[in-house]
């Protein structure tokens, strides 16, 4: 649907990944690789997919990742977004480079039903800048930070190349033309887009870091500096109160050293395939993470899951929560908020429905027994568990 | 970025694909096929395909290089063009464009003994870091005589090329008429004629500033045009060819030598025993033995046994960034590769190579930044996720590195 409603290099933005798409490719594989076991008579009346994250009750395992193109799909795509996640009861993370402001995101979604933000930060160049930001952000009453740091270099998307889709954003002529082939966007979008706000800007931008679009200055160097090291993330842990996490590592090393730091926790990520073409999927990798690091410490992971039966799977294989940008997206392209919605919904009856299946009634019982012949990279169940399933 | 800097090839699958459609059949096919059921071409790619590497984060990479060493020389990356006898099929003058790209980025490049545009002429218009290929000669005192030019030339470094005793079965090539020697065929002409561009700028201006395509480095009573009945082949490569040759050789070249085209760490050891500087693992692309490994899955073996004070250099298959970092995880010095640099040269000339080169440059930088590599010396096998066992392992590489 989101196909069908979005320009070419629009869609494709959203949807594809860096070079040859091997790692986009391999991030579902990963998941459908593995198969499960179902267990039959057990009393699963009972059960329920909710669980807690940094002492807060979720309808599910699941968080909407930070993207910063919701603003494309849909007229205020962003609140959408975050409404559609306190509606469920799930938590939401605001992007840096969002075309709202994040004031306007949390004044309309935080306090609406079981809102739980979260806030996603790039490092800027400039440290004043970047630490003045981190005080907004505070100030704003956001609780939970994700400092992304797999963004020191531009990642190699050829596809955005082609469609003449790329930052800063230049209307070619081809995107001019995959624009006026979709007028329903056009209405939809881009001219209330206009009517209200002016042209597309990275609206959490100081006015220092000119933020439109379609501003000539790359602003690749300021954002996301290929210098940025632990030592900044020490300067943002001094600085944060609240809960600190690393998104867009891969390494148990990086994990090892964000725990060292003080951190709360890390979110796994390849980026959605977008950023290292050979890199393995977050999910192959959780489990190495998972037995480096203490048990307090969270692990998240993201890229890749489009069923409730890889929830569960990331959670058999000691993930703490899962999160995911492309399905609440493309629902926002779809139909706006209760686009968004409808992908939560289709998430959490799926989850729902396997561990029915799976014979399970809490998140806490989700474990790598639930596994048939799994690949070398999963963990052994441990035998407690397998004494118990027998 | 504006199309004229690009050519609108943002990897070496574009080119590929330019160079397709500039080029009749037959000569594409030649360049682009492989022996048999091109299960070594496959191959070739999947083995770097396979391979998963993991980033690190929040290492300063700012002065992050791709440069490295080889032979002396600083090069802009461990990439080096591969000897290929048909730049000038795919482009007029395209062994000197070649060159020149390969000068203008700083890597190396080897001039092939096929060559369509002779050595000297090769040396004095590309310039740069030139090295040159060598077929043996069946005739010893040719040889010597040859020897003696390449040397005179300039030369430094000779790769004399040792896997091809026997004809590879190339059938597309028979398919295609495109044989050697080469006959205007029916089937020939008419891929011809349905690329009037190549026609025109390619063939046709060969024929009237140098007249028939001819192999130009051939000493002058073996020159032979490409299309002559009687194959020159027979003054070449021989199937009694043998180490006592390469020591012939050895004796009279004061250069660095390798030879390339091997695959067994048996046949590196010899090489190594017989002085020779270094060796070019090689499966010709996948042209010539059709269920060869990839270079890159015996290059960690290779490596172990002969040890850090010997070039190791492997060819076939590299078509990213990527590639070339995951070739120096796994023990090469250097990574060498053909077809890249002939799809630029068949798209663009020049200018088409550059952009091959340029491609591969822009995509390392970018893979060791990602990794959290400053050096190509930091590469190793620490890159890896989960390898499969022809990966050197990591606590291997750190035993050694402690001994």
């Amino acid at each position: 649907m989101a196909k069908a409603r979005l320009p070419r290099g629009i869609f494709e933005y959203v949807d594809l990944g860096a070079e040859d798409y091997i790692a986009l490719h391999n991030n579902r594989d990963a998941y459908r690789s593995l198969k499960i076991k179902n267990r039959v008579l057990v009393d699963v009346s009972k059960r329920s997919t909710a669980t807690e994250i940094f002492g807060h009750t979720i309808a599910m395992p699941y968080g909407i990742s930070p993207t910063a193109s919701a603003g494309l799909m849909s007229e205020g795509g962003e609140v959408g977004l975050a409404k559609a996640a306190a509606r469920m009861g799930i938590p939401c993370t605001a992007a840096t480079s969002a075309l709202t402001p994040m004031e306007e995101i949390y004044a309309k979604a935080a306090k609406y039903k079981d809102g739980n933000l979260w806030f996603q930060l790039y490092m800027w160049v400039d440290q004043e800048l970047r630490l003045k930001f981190v005080e907004r952000i505070k100030a704003t009453g956001f609780e939970t930070l994700l400092v992304t740091v797999d963004g020191s270099v531009g990642a190699n998307r050829e596809h955005n190349n082609r469609n003449g889709y790329s930052m800063p954003l230049k209307y070619t002529p081809k995107l001019i033309a995959q624009v006026l082939a979709n007028p329903g966007w056009c209405a939809r979008v881009l001219a209330p887009q206009f009517l209200k706000r002016g042209s597309f800007r990275k609206a959490n931008y100081p006015a220092e870091l000119n933020s439109k679009l379609s501003a000539l200055e790359l602003d690749h160097a300021h954002t996301k500096p290929d210098s940025q090291s632990w030592d900044d993330i020490k300067r943002i842990r001094d600085l944060w109160p609240g809960n600190l996490l690393v998104k867009g590592l891969q390494n148990v090393e990086d994990a090892v050293i964000a725990e060292q730091n003080g951190l709360q926790g890390v979110v796994l990520s390849n980026h959605g395939g977008r950023y290292l073409d050979n890199a393995p999927s977050p999910l192959q990798v959780l489990p190495e993470v998972r037995k480096a690091v203490g048990n307090d410490f969270k692990v998240i992971l993201d890229s890749g899951p489009r069923r409730g039966s890889d929830i569960v799977k990331a959670i058999a294989l000691g993930a703490d929560m899962v999160m995911s940008g492309r399905p609440t997206l493309y629902g926002s392209a779809a139909a706006g908020e209760a686009g968004s919605y409808r992908a939560l919904e289709i998430f959490q009856t799926e989850m729902d429905r396997v561990m029915a299946q799976l014979g399970l009634n809490t998140v806490d019982e989700i474990g790598p027994q639930i596994f048939w012949n799994p690949p070398d990279w999963v963990p052994k169940p441990p035998p407690k568990l397998t004494r118990a399933a027998e | 970025m504006a199309k004229k800097n690009n050519l609108g090839a943002y990897n070496i699958e574009d080119l590929r694909l330019m160079a397709k459609k500039r080029l009749p059949r037959g000569i594409f096919g030649f360049i682009d096929g492989g022996a048999e059921d091109h299960i070594g071409v496959a191959n070739n790619r999947e083995a770097y395909r396979q391979l998963k590497i993991k980033n690190r984060v929040l290492i300063d990479v700012s002065k992050r290089s791709t440069k490295t060493k080889i032979f002396g020389k600083e090069i802009a990356m461990p990439f080096g063009i591969s000897p290929t006898g048909s730049a000038g099929i795919a482009w007029y003058g395209g062994e000197v464009g070649l060159a020149q790209a390969a000068a203008k980025m700083n890597v190396p490049c080897t001039v092939a003994t096929n060559a369509l545009t002779s050595m000297e002429d090769i040396w004095e218009k590309g310039g740069g870091n030139l090295w040159f290929q060598l077929y043996m000669w069946a005739d010893k005192e040719k040889s010597m005589t040859f020897m003696d030019r390449v040397k005179a030339t300039g030369f430094e470094t000779l790769i004399v090329t040792v896997d091809g005793p026997v004809h590879s079965n190339r059938e597309y090539n028979y398919k295609n008429g495109f044989a050697s020697p080469l006959k205007y065929s029916a089937t020939m002409l008419a891929q011809i004629m349905s690329k009037p561009g190549w026609l025109i700028k390619v063939l046709a201006q060969h024929y009237l500033r140098q007249g028939a395509m001819k192999k130009e480095n051939y000493p002058p009573e073996l020159a032979r045009k490409i299309t002559d009945k009687e194959s020159s082949d027979k003054h070449v490569k021989s199937d009694s060819q043998n180490w006592d040759d390469i020591k012939f050789i050895r004796d009279m070249w004061p250069g660095n030598m390798l030879i390339k085209g091997l695959q067994s760490k048996e046949d590196a050891v010899l090489a190594k025993k017989n002085g020779l500087d270094g060796v070019v693992l090689s499966n010709h692309g996948g042209r010539y033995v059709d269920c060869a490994p990839a270079p890159l899955q015996v290059v960690a073996e290779t490596r172990a046994a002969v040890g850090d004070d010997f070039t190791v250099i492997i060819d076939s298959g590299a078509r990213r960034g990527s590639d070339l970092v995951k070739a120096i995880a796994c023990g090469a010095d250097m990574v060498m590769s053909g077809r890249p640099t002939l799809f630029g040269t068949a798209a663009a000339g020049m200018p088409g190579a550059y952009r091959a080169l340029e491609i591969f440059h822009v995509e390392m930088d970018r893979v060791m930044a990602q990794l959290g590599l400053n050096t190509v010396d930091e590469i190793g096998p620490q890159i890896f996720w989960n390898p499969p066992e022809w990966v050197p392992q990591v606590e291997q590489a750190l035993r050694a590195a402690a001994e």
